[in-house]
């Protein structure tokens, strides 16, 4: 009876050692993981993957960074969660002799609408409306497309997530100004500036679609076969 | 740069063969056309200067006023760190970290770890630690947001610029500063660079 266990993991163990010996070739020719080198995400040494940590940083090796889609979904609706409250409560109150006035994200685009600056009021709905939600559906759809047919070819898909990658900060433009209001629009009588329960959320939103886009392996957009 | 004949691209893992690079080139690679890291002149030499101009401009940009808010002569002067500590007393805990962390703390530790780095390698000493500095400061970098919050700061000037005098004080052209150089020591310095440099420090 022990034989036979010993006999099923020794055959266990044979078989996972031929699995890493032979998964690079899933791999398309002319990338590093088709000749079973893995690029150190820390430092970016080509090392064999069996080495297992990276001889130069110590920094553990993988082909791919394991369960990234399942990480990036997990993160993107969470985003997509908090997204919601970041809308719906105040993002600042301001206090004008006595008279309190609550202004959500959308609401204080609307305000600088109506006052005529037409650029900030852009420039505010680009980076807190148009760019999250912008991000949070490109993720989505390269998490969709890389285990499917898409009809972006691939140099159109990684450009994207080159893109949503380097916007990710701006959005935080927000949460800054309601910092820099809340400490410079303080005297007290005149005029007060509060922060509100949608800075937070939005904070969130922001941090959670940034870790997303680091989570999301973007060489599994390469993986797939040519269209 | 000779260590490393051959790199593999972060986007697409393409592999590259690396070729003789010049000054101010950059390799970009064939397949996805991503950047992948650019060569500059004296890169040590300019990351040091750089980066010791950008720290203590950094130091002196949280010793001054920041700005002046002047409402019929009642005035209100803040200081860089109040914009994260006002939101602390409001209760904002989450908010108030988040704002401190990625204004002030990470550059600060960026720039002192690069510098406690670079600065031996320079003159040819015993470098500590040089690979936990390399990984930290990988991490760290995404999430340095100078340069946003300083457009939060214009766009949050012009916010209130109709209801009072704004003062603006010394701190913000010292952090603007800081952010200019901050961004050329860290492009200078990049990943490619650093390890470069850590491969070859004495330890």
């Amino acid at each position: 009876m022990q034989n036979d266990k010993a006999k099923v993991a020794s055959d266990v163990a044979a078989q996972k050692k031929a699995n890493a010996l032979t998964q690079h070739f899933q791999y398309p020719p002319g990338t590093a993981a088709f000749e079973g080198l893995a690029n150190c995400r820390s430092c970016q040494l080509l090392s064999d993957v069996n080495v297992g940590n990276c001889p130069r940083c110590n920094d553990t090796l993988y082909l791919r960074s394991p369960n990234s889609i399942q990480r990036t979904l997990a993160l993107i609706i969470t985003a997509i969660l908090l997204y919601i409250p970041a809308n719906i409560y105040p993002i600042m109150t301001t206090v004008l002799f006595n008279d309190k006035t609550a202004s959500t994200i959308v609401g204080g685009v609307v305000l600088f609408v109506k006052s005529g600056s037409y650029f900030i009021a852009a420039v505010i709905f680009a980076a807190s409306v148009l760019i999250p939600i912008a991000k949070m559906l490109i993720i989505l759809w390269l998490c969709y497309a890389t285990s499917r047919q898409s009809h972006l070819s691939r140099p159109e898909l990684s450009r994207l997530y080159r893109a949503t990658e380097f916007i990710g900060k701006w959005s935080m433009i927000d949460i800054f100004v309601v910092a820099i209001l809340v400490a410079l629009v303080h005297i007290t009588g005149i005029m007060v500036v509060e922060p509100g329960t949608a800075a937070q959320a939005f904070a969130g939103v922001v941090i959670l679609t940034m870790i997303a886009a680091h989570q999301f392996d973007a060489r599994l957009i390469w993986d797939k076969q040519k269209k | 740069m000779e260590t490393q004949s051959k790199i593999a691209c972060r986007d697409c893992d393409c592999l590259i063969m690396m070729p003789e690079m010049q000054i101010n080139q950059t390799l970009v690679c064939p397949s996805c056309s991503s950047k992948q890291f650019t060569t500059y002149n004296r890169p040590l030499d300019y990351s040091i200067s750089y980066g010791l101009s950008s720290l203590i401009l950094l130091v002196m940009a949280n010793s001054f006023p920041f700005l002046s808010f002047d409402v019929q002569g009642q005035i209100r002067t803040i200081t860089l760190i109040q914009a994260s500590n006002d939101l602390f007393i409001q209760d904002f805990v989450f908010l108030a970290v988040l704002v401190y962390i990625f204004v002030l703390l990470l550059p600060m530790a960026y720039l002192s770890l690069l510098l406690i780095l670079l600065i031996p390698i320079k003159f040819g000493l015993k470098s500590f630690f040089a690979v936990s500095i390399g990984r930290l400061i990988g991490y760290f970098r995404p999430w340095i947001m100078a340069e946003v919050f300083i457009v939060g700061v214009l766009i949050a000037l012009i916010k209130v610029i109709d209801l009072a005098d704004i003062i603006v004080g010394f701190s913000f052209w010292a952090y603007i500063g800081f952010a200019i150089l901050f961004t050329l020591t860290a492009n200078i310095s990049n990943r490619h660079q650093l390890w470069y440099w850590i491969d070859h420090a004495k330890r």
